[in-house]
């Protein structure tokens, strides 16, 4: 967890983000006004199940979606909106502003070039470092997430396990110092100790350097140990945000609730009926269908209402409030 | 109680190449026993056989030395039909949903090729697969559709009442739900135990979640580099949850 | 399908996501990326039509039975209009017809080399062991065999007819068919779903056919039609030499009697060059064709 006090600044503001998809079978509504608020130095989980929407907003902020996808709304990052930057522009910033860590590390490295150069090249084609320098920065970012020694660096991706390789685009995406790192499904297909390593030495990395972490997972135990903030996410709607801990020991909105009963502390309670169709979507509240609290004011959209008393910001002691999209509150 | 399916000093090596062999031991002298109304967790960690383990006790496999007792009589010497019987009585449920289903065959076709297998006439297949949709929490809409465009939970669900068709004794889940999400591995778990109770099954649970484990087996097995590391009895939950009720 | 006319089956459940013919055509016909691509299918697909229309109504296309003799050596026009060859047949029934002698070989050699190797896949690629083994090595006897010129013996020794040379390409051709159906089949039969139908105890050739065949058509369309090109090229090939049939009327014969009669080095080109279109331009439908699948078949699995 994050202990950096200093300055909470907005580092990237969402506003509004909408994204679908043409499909041969209509079109999906994958995300509907998603709005959120990264600050610098925070760590920010964005937590939901298959299908909430989570990876394609991230994918979203750096233009990575394929061609048949609509996106509106803003993504402001130093005083410029994401959205609307063209190409050449974006590809400045991914990499060395706002790095990308994706979810299948052995298919997002290449095959045949070893680990300290594929680390190193960053370091060299981006900031046009000397070769020596690079390769030296890039020995110490690998023993720094475990991979020591200079046999390691000269291996190549197919040689190391997969939380290995997980560790290596960690570095890859890490060594430029940008500024914000999203971070797709880190922990997947990691082991629970290996994951825990991972992420605390991700969370060290980032503290060194001050940058923000927007933390893409569907597990929430990971999301409450390594965020500060969370943002749960259900139909491509967020439904809930605030502080971390505090969501655990008291959630607001009802599907959030509902979703820490099936955890396996919590004794596996499960959530009646499944989520509904991105494509045909209810209107009103979308989790009314599986809702215990649901009533007749629900079939229209409730918007985020902000709860006072119930959080702290970011970085400051003031109190601000937890916001729940939600006819309760 | 007399148990099901009983396991004896099952070992399984494989050999590889032609003149300078290489043995490799997967597992080691396995005895487990599963009992009707219980279920056995496996857990250990990945590359300790628990899969292998779990196919030879299908049937799929076949150890290379011990022994497999089906309600008594022994793999190797039963007859044809109860070899088929036993075939029928222990099934399986693999860990990747949408891989168990046939991505070419709609959800309606890959019910009806059991169906036809078990020689059900066809005038009854509507009302059987009515009754087993049932059971398993889906419903009818899901029949038109193809693995590929229903979720990881309905896809095991289906994968689930595949297998119930055959009225089987004891089912053997090889990570049934860690491919699942939260709120749908709730929801699974919750059915395979209600399904338990209802139709008396055995089950051994394969998982790598310590969780999981705990909450639905009375018995947890260890496997450490194919053998037994830790065979103890775990204190079961009973759930506090609500009954599963699907309503798409 | 039987669920569409339950209620609360929603229509787009069944009209739209369930129907595959449904999808295909929408991926050819809808204007998603790749359209020049699609347009160029399109095409594909309607020129191979127009010959199978061809070959289908000779009767009614073509305008004289090409076996009547008219005048011999008319220049193309008037009453002719790819003139008339040295005995008088008039060159454009003579085409025509000939599309049918063309593509029932093409055809048949092609489905005869496409089923032999599916069948010889598929059976060594899921028994494995001493079956693959045997398939294989019986494979690459066939591979070891040179083909033109065994079709070129045999063709010299027994009575020249283009059954013949079907029947002889279809035997000698399914070998690459087997190898790729034979990989593609390994492949296939590790998914889960072929475990899990085993375990349900179904039997292997229930399985083979209706689990893993359908798996593999995208890999034995695309050779289907592609044999069906080189059979065609092989039998313009052979009777070009000579071997093939000269009592039926083929494009290969066409180019054969062209060269033969003095057709070339006169400069008659009506002789020559249209037949020649003929072949060159039904292979490149059957090739824009079979890329017209494979690119629909990827753009299917990325919208899965």
């Amino acid at each position: 967890m994050s202990a950096i006090l200093a300055d909470a600044a907005p580092i990237l503001q969402i506003e509004d983000l909408s994204v679908s998809f043409d499909t041969a079978a209509g079109q999906v509504k994958a995300a509907e006004n998603v709005s959120f608020v990264l600050h610098r130095g925070e760590t920010l989980a964005l937590v939901g199940e298959t299908g909430c929407g989570k990876s394609v907003v991230a994918s979203s902020i750096m233009q990575l979606l394929p061609g048949n996808a609509h996106i509106q709304g803003r993504a402001v990052y130093a005083g410029r909106d994401l959205l609307g930057l063209d190409e050449r522009e974006m590809s400045r910033i991914r990499g060395s502003e706002i790095a990308i860590v994706f979810q299948n590390p052995s298919l997002a490295l290449n095959p045949i070039i070893r680990v300290g150069d594929q680390v190193a090249e960053m370091l060299r084609v981006r900031k046009g470092a000397a070769a020596v320098e690079a390769m030296q920065k890039a020995r110490d970012m690998l023993s720094g997430l475990g991979l020591q020694g200079e046999k390691k660096m000269r291996m190549y991706p197919f040689q190391f396990s997969g939380g290995m390789n997980q560790r290596v685009m960690i570095a890859a995406s890490m060594i430029l110092s940008p500024r914000i790192i999203i971070a797709d499904e880190p922990s997947k297909g990691l082991d629970g100790a290996l994951a825990k390593e991972v992420m605390a030495e991700m969370a060290r990395i980032k503290n060194q350097s001050g940058a923000s972490l927007l933390l893409i997972t569907h597990d929430l135990n990971l999301a409450r140990d390594i965020s500060d903030r969370m943002a749960v996410m259900y139909c491509g709607e967020i439904v809930e945000i605030g502080r971390s801990e505090e969501i655990f020991n008291k959630p607001l909105h009802p599907y959030t609730a509902a979703l820490l009963d099936c955890l396996p502390e919590r004794g596996f309670q499960p959530i009646p009926g499944s989520s509904p169709s991105m494509i045909n979507p209810p209107s009103g509240c979308k989790f009314l269908p599986r809702c215990p609290k649901g009533s007749e004011r629900c079939n229209r959209m409730p918007g985020m209402a902000t709860v006072e008393g119930m959080s702290t910001a970011f970085g400051s002691s003031e109190s601000i409030g937890r916001e729940v999209r939600c006819w309760l509150y | 109680m007399l148990a099901i399916l009983k396991a004896e000093d099952v070992s399984l090596v494989y050999e590889s190449g032609l003149i300078f062999k290489k043995r490799h031991e997967a597992l080691k002298g396995i005895s487990l026993q599963l009992q009707p109304g219980k279920t056995v967790g496996l857990m250990g960690p990945s590359g300790s056989g628990k899969t292998t383990l779990g196919k030879i006790l299908a049937g799929i496999e076949r150890p290379t030395s011990g022994r497999i007792f089906f309600a008594g009589r022994e793999l190797g010497t039963m007859n044809k039909s109860e070899t088929t019987a036993f075939r029928k009585a222990v099934q399986m449920v693999f860990q990747d949903p949408e891989g168990s289903l046939n991505p070419k065959k709609s959800i309606e076709q890959s019910i009806a090729e059991v169906l036809a297998m078990l020689k059900i006439p066809s005038g009854r297949w509507k009302d059987v697969t009515g009754r087993m949709l049932e059971k398993v929490g889906l419903s009818e809409e899901l029949l038109c559709r193809y693995p590929g465009q229903i979720s990881g939970g309905q896809c095991q669900r289906v994968a689930l009442g595949r297998v119930l068709l055959l009225q089987p004794q004891v089912i053997i889940l090889d990570e049934p739900t860690s491919a699942l999400d939260i709120s749908v591995q709730a929801q699974i778990l919750n059915l395979l135990k209600e399904l338990q109770r209802d139709l008396g099954l055995a089950y051994l649970l394969i998982s790598h979640q310590s969780n999981v484990i705990r909450f639905m087996a009375q018995e947890t097995i260890v496997l450490e580099g194919g053998m037994i590391s830790e065979q103890s009895s775990t204190y079961s939950h009973s759930s506090p949850g609500n009954k599963p009720q699907n309503i798409a | 399908m039987e669920c569409c006319k339950k209620e609360g089956c929603g229509i787009e459940c069944c009209n739209m996501e369930g129907r595959r013919t449904k999808r295909i055509l929408m991926a050819l016909c809808s204007a998603g990326s790749d359209l020049r691509a699609q347009k160029i299918s399109l095409v594909g697909l309607l020129l191979f039509l127009s010959f199978v229309l061809m070959a289908v109504f000779s009767l009614q296309l073509a305008p004289y039975d090409p076996w009547i003799r008219f005048e011999p050596y008319l220049l193309p026009g008037g009453e002719h209009i790819l003139g008339t060859n040295d005995l008088g047949n008039d060159i454009l029934s003579e085409l025509i017809y000939g599309t049918r002698v063309s593509l029932i070989v093409g055809f048949a050699a092609a489905l005869l080399a496409t089923i032999t190797g599916t069948i010889v896949g598929l059976l060594a690629g899921y028994y494995r062991g001493m079956t693959d083994e045997i398939l294989m090595g019986i494979t690459d006897i066939f591979l070891m065999i040179p083909q033109i010129p065994l079709i070129i013996v045999i063709a010299s020794f027994l009575r020249p007819s283009f059954w013949l040379v079907a029947i002889l390409m279809g035997a000698l051709w399914w070998t690459s068919t087997a190898r790729v159906v034979r990989s593609k089949t390994l492949q296939v039969r590790e998914n889960g779903f072929v475990q899990a139908a085993r375990a349900l105890g179904f039997s292997d050739f229930h399985i083979i056919f209706t689990d893993v065949l359908p798996n593999t058509i995208h890999v034995i369309a695309p050779k289907f039609l592609l044999s069906i090109a080189s059979a065609m090229i092989a039998e313009a090939s052979i009777s070009f030499l000579g071997l093939g049939d000269p009592t039926m009327k083929s494009w290969g014969t066409m180019i054969n009697f062209a060269f033969t009669r003095g057709g070339f080095i006169n400069g008659y080109w009506w002789w020559y060059l249209t037949p020649g279109l003929c072949i060159t331009l039904f292979v490149l439908c059957v090739v824009l064709m079979g890329f017209a699948w494979e690119e629909q078949e990827q753009e299917y699995r990325r919208l899965e």
